[in-house]
């Protein structure tokens, strides 16, 4: 396996008495998609929320490329390459979908006043290249006719799918993917999985927390498993599946 | 993209047609009122520089809060913070006793604005939008008692006077007031009406040159935030305003985008006090009264949050009510019948108009929120930067 993308080392948080990240490590290699599991609670999305810089760790290290980014902002771990999803995408009110689109690339000059004022036509040519990187991108995702469509008339589905969209036009080296097909209708999931295959050949880094069991084991490798907090086996779809451990994780202690 | 254009314009259309209703009605009662000498033309006048007052107040909350979503509760602080910033540096008969022009008011003015606009956003901008609301809420009532009581600078209570017209000291335009001529409307007697029976003298000039400074800066000021508005700065602000998680989490500085919007609407807000300072010429702490402030939050409102058209609406709206309601009294009969609930009642609320005014403002927003919650002109999608639709879509 090539070095790894994405370290998380002995990462721990607490919140009062909960010790929701206890000292989980596991890392991401580039350009595999790795699925993290694990029983309601076992904390995930705080995982999720502490490399994204949502939250910051009570101890522990999470590094990019080999560098750290355990006390970097949102902001600043997203324009480094790490960008995320949330599990309940919610639509941009008063936006069309090629507005709410348009978030996406990163470096925007016209994001800065002084450009805005003194370089009108270095913001024109790159809304132009962008609007057109939108409408190239919906149309991967094959919701191009979704493009002048208000961003509340979305479907649950659909709303993922923008989302998707609009991470990979961050350009992303690794894409942190937080329950992509929860509430999504069966059609669409069977898409969702397509895209994410594709991305993954065209050499995209995911890392996806997935409920849907059937879903993550077809797509990911390798699967981390994380229980309570911490990690409890990291390993192909397979070795996961027979693990007596994980077994006992999701159906609880009493079998054994 | 035309089509798309005038498919989204279409449901904004009737709303459009109901403001324009609204404001061609006021213009229709102003016109009548002129003509038959209700309001006097140069009072006439000064309303309308006040409307531009609100209009520009109204532009800047909307920066803070309809476009990025900021609860700013001191309005009537960065307001004051404009006009006493210029009164004291212009006034003859300050304490300071500078007279300094009006010109370096605006800039002192609006300066400070900024420097204050900083201080409350750093510590604040961080936090959740409601720390912000708490800290602007405390903001503005310290602006106001330090100048009510710093009076070796303000004159305290007794307001400062003395102030300079802002045109004044203008080559050609400083002595324009003077030197225009009077113009007398001969008298046109239609039955029982006596028509244009003013005269355009002094004050008519001045009141129009007034009227023009305030036009020239909410041109300026509309032009400039429409232009941010509609650019991937002003997406930004919107994307905060929804979500302020999904624009960090796509690798935005909220922070900056959100300094960068509070100090440009405190700015407008203080370009609107250095106006009043030198409309009225004279200020006082009540004007940094917290009703001042819950006015321009309901023209915001009341035109649609996070819409240009709609701040110049509301901002118009308000003084349309603040002054129309005072000759609403004279025309409503005093008494209804004798006796009763009702007319009690009745007795009651015209009685006090003044303080039942604020009642109808209440009611008004309420019936805004529950029938049209978007306001009266919502914004329309407009967030692609403008010149890239000039090129040919391919």
């Amino acid at each position: 396996m090539s070095e790894p993308l994405l370290e998380v080392a002995d990462l721990r948080k607490e919140f009062g008495g909960l010790t929701a990240t206890d000292d989980a490590s596991f890392s991401v290699s580039a350009g595999t998609i790795t699925g993290l599991i694990g029983p309601n609670g076992a904390g995930k999305s705080t995982l999720f929320n502490l490399i994204s810089g949502f939250y910051a760790a009570d101890a522990g290290r999470i590094s990019l490329h080999g560098s750290p980014i355990t006390d970097a902002s949102p902001a600043e771990i997203a324009a480094a390459g790490c960008v995320r999803t949330f599990q309940t995408p919610r639509p941009l009110e008063g936006m069309t979908v090629r507005e709410a689109m348009m978030i996406g690339p990163q470096n925007q000059p016209g994001e800065r006043l002084g450009n805005l004022l003194w370089r009108s036509g270095d913001v024109a040519a790159a809304e132009r290249s962008n609007l057109r990187a939108v409408e190239q991108i919906l149309a991967k995702f094959e919701i191009a006719h979704l493009i002048d469509q208000p961003a509340t008339d979305l479907s649950g589905g659909q709303l993922k799918l923008v989302e998707l969209a609009r991470g990979m036009l961050t350009e992303p080296d690794i894409l942190l993917l937080d329950e992509p097909v929860a509430g999504v209708n069966p059609t669409l999931r069977n898409a969702l999985a397509g895209h994410l295959r594709r991305l993954h050949e065209d050499g995209t880094t995911l890392c996806i927390i997935e409920h849907d069991m059937e879903f993550i084991m077809e797509l990911a490798d390798p699967i981390v498993v994380l229980d309570q907090g911490h990690v409890l086996m990291e390993g192909p779809p397979e070795a996961v599946r027979s693990d007596e451990r994980v077994i006992e994780a999701y159906l609880g202690g009493e079998r054994t | 993209m035309t089509a798309i254009r005038s498919r989204l314009s279409i449901p904004a259309e009737p709303t459009v047609r109901v403001a324009l209703g609204a404001v061609s009605v006021l213009t229709m009662l102003l016109v009548v009122g002129l003509l038959t000498g209700g309001i006097g033309p140069a009072y006439l006048l000064y309303l309308l520089g006040l409307s531009g007052m609100y209009v520009l107040l109204a532009i800047g909350l909307n920066v803070q809060w309809g476009y990025t979503g900021m609860i700013n509760f001191s309005v009537a602080a960065f307001f004051g913070l404009g006009a006493y910033g210029s009164a004291i540096l212009t006034a003859s008969n300050t304490p300071t006793g500078l007279s300094l022009s009006p010109l370096v008011g605006l800039v002192v003015g609006v300066g400070l604005a900024a420097v204050v606009a900083v201080l409350i956003a750093v510590p604040t901008l961080r936090l959740s939008a409601d720390y912000l609301a708490i800290a602007t809420l405390g903001l503005a009532e310290v602006v106001r008692i330090i100048i009510q009581n710093q009076r070796a600078v303000t004159n305290g209570n007794a307001g400062l006077r003395g102030l300079p017209k802002f045109s004044e000291g203008w080559p050609l335009l400083g002595g324009f007031p003077t030197g225009a001529p009077t113009v007398t409307l001969s008298e046109i007697t239609l039955g029982p009406f006596t028509l244009l029976g003013f005269r355009l003298g002094r004050p008519v000039w001045q009141g129009l040159l007034d009227l023009s400074v305030v036009v020239v800066m909410i041109l300026v000021v509309y032009a400039l935030v429409r232009r941010l508005h509609r650019s991937p700065w002003g997406r930004v602000l919107r994307t905060i305003r929804s979500d302020e998680e999904l624009a960090k989490a796509l690798g935005k500085p909220t922070f900056r985008h959100k300094m960068e919007a509070f100090v440009l609407g405190s700015v407008i807000m203080a370009v609107a006090g250095v106006y009043y300072a030198h409309l009225n010429l004279f200020v006082t702490p009540q004007n940094l009264a917290p009703i001042n402030t819950f006015y321009v939050w309901i023209a915001v409102i009341l035109g649609g949050a996070g819409s240009n058209r709609g701040a110049v609406f509301g901002g118009f709206m308000i003084i349309a009510i603040r002054e129309g309601t005072r000759f609403l009294r004279e025309l409503l009969p005093q008494q209804l019948g004798s006796g009763g609930a009702v007319t009690d009642l009745y007795t009651t609320v015209i009685g006090n108009f003044g303080a039942t005014r604020l009642l109808a403002v209440g009611l008004l927003i309420v019936l805004v929120i529950r029938i049209r919650p978007e306001g009266v002109l919502p914004p329309r999608s407009e967030l692609i930067w403008p010149e890239t639709r000039e090129e040919p879509d391919e």
